[in-house]
């Protein structure tokens, strides 16, 4: 059965970031904000306000999760979040629709353009 | 500004102040050298959306307002419309002869009967069960349309 992600679609870039982090690993939140900031170079920075804001709204959706425990070494206050199947198929969906938006801005500044 | 921020986040709603407060404040202490004052007001951004979009508020909010709106759009109908059946109309229609056409105007020239309250009352009454019915209908949609996707996935 496919999936609707539709109406989950077009992700805001932070809450396209925070899927992004959240892809290869479980992190914390603090990890998470650093690796938005290594992932866009510095680019973009997530204050934890937004962060937490839309960690609280991606689990209410479902494409989030806390994962069950900390690993051993890891301070245990420390809540960590992983990527729902959900979650992961909304993000390829999003990245799939970007992906083609990118491919159309390149065929279209490949183009010369016409004197109206 | 660490008892800036503490204060801002026992501002948050319950709920989000239990869940992540105490980690929102780790990461200040952690990243403070990279400039409070933005961690402040990235804070403060999450205090606006919290209480407006998440806690629900923003329903009251944007029916409060549309209220508000649908008055003075209503009074400054009147004033406009009214005054045209008694006097002629103003040689330069703008902002500054408002005051002159609430002094000419149909309401300004008779008592306040129970007619004209009953009027008002009925119109005022009306527009805003309209405008809580079209809100409450779309929030039911948007919330089934929202629940028919989680449906799917578990």
């Amino acid at each position: 059965m496919t999936e609707d992600y539709s109406p989950f679609l077009p992700l805001s870039p932070a809450t396209l970031h925070i899927l992004l982090a959240l892809a290869d690993e479980d992190r914390h939140g603090y990890a998470i904000m650093q690796e938005v900031a290594r992932q866009s170079e510095g680019q973009y920075k997530l204050g934890p306000g937004t962060l937490y804001d839309n960690l609280q709204k991606l689990m209410t959706q479902g494409l989030v999760e806390a994962s069950p425990k900390p690993p051993a070494h890891d301070d245990p206050r420390r809540r960590y979040f992983r990527l729902t199947s959900f979650g992961r198929g909304v993000l390829s969906a999003d990245v799939s629709r970007l992906d083609a938006v990118v491919r159309q801005a390149r065929a279209h500044l490949r183009t010369p353009r016409r004197a109206t | 500004m660490r008892t800036c921020y503490r204060c801002l986040l026992w501002l948050h709603p319950p709920v989000f102040r239990r869940e992540y407060a105490g980690e929102m404040l780790w990461i200040f202490d952690q990243s403070q050298s990279q400039g409070a004052l933005g961690l402040f007001f990235d804070g403060l951004g999450s205090l606006a959306r919290q209480w407006v979009l998440r806690s629900g508020w923003w329903r009251v909010v944007l029916t409060l307002s549309l209220a508000v709106l649908q008055v003075v759009l209503g009074g400054f109908a009147v004033l406009i419309f009214g005054h045209r059946h008694i006097v002629e109309p103003a040689q330069d229609p703008s902002v500054a002869n408002i005051a002159e056409f609430a002094r000419n105007s149909v309401i300004a020239h008779q008592p306040l009967t129970v007619g004209i309250l009953m009027y008002l009352t009925v119109f005022v009454t009306g527009g805003l069960v309209i405008m809580v019915l079209g809100l409450t209908f779309w929030v039911k949609s948007f919330a089934a349309r929202r629940r028919r996707v989680l449906h799917k996935v578990r």
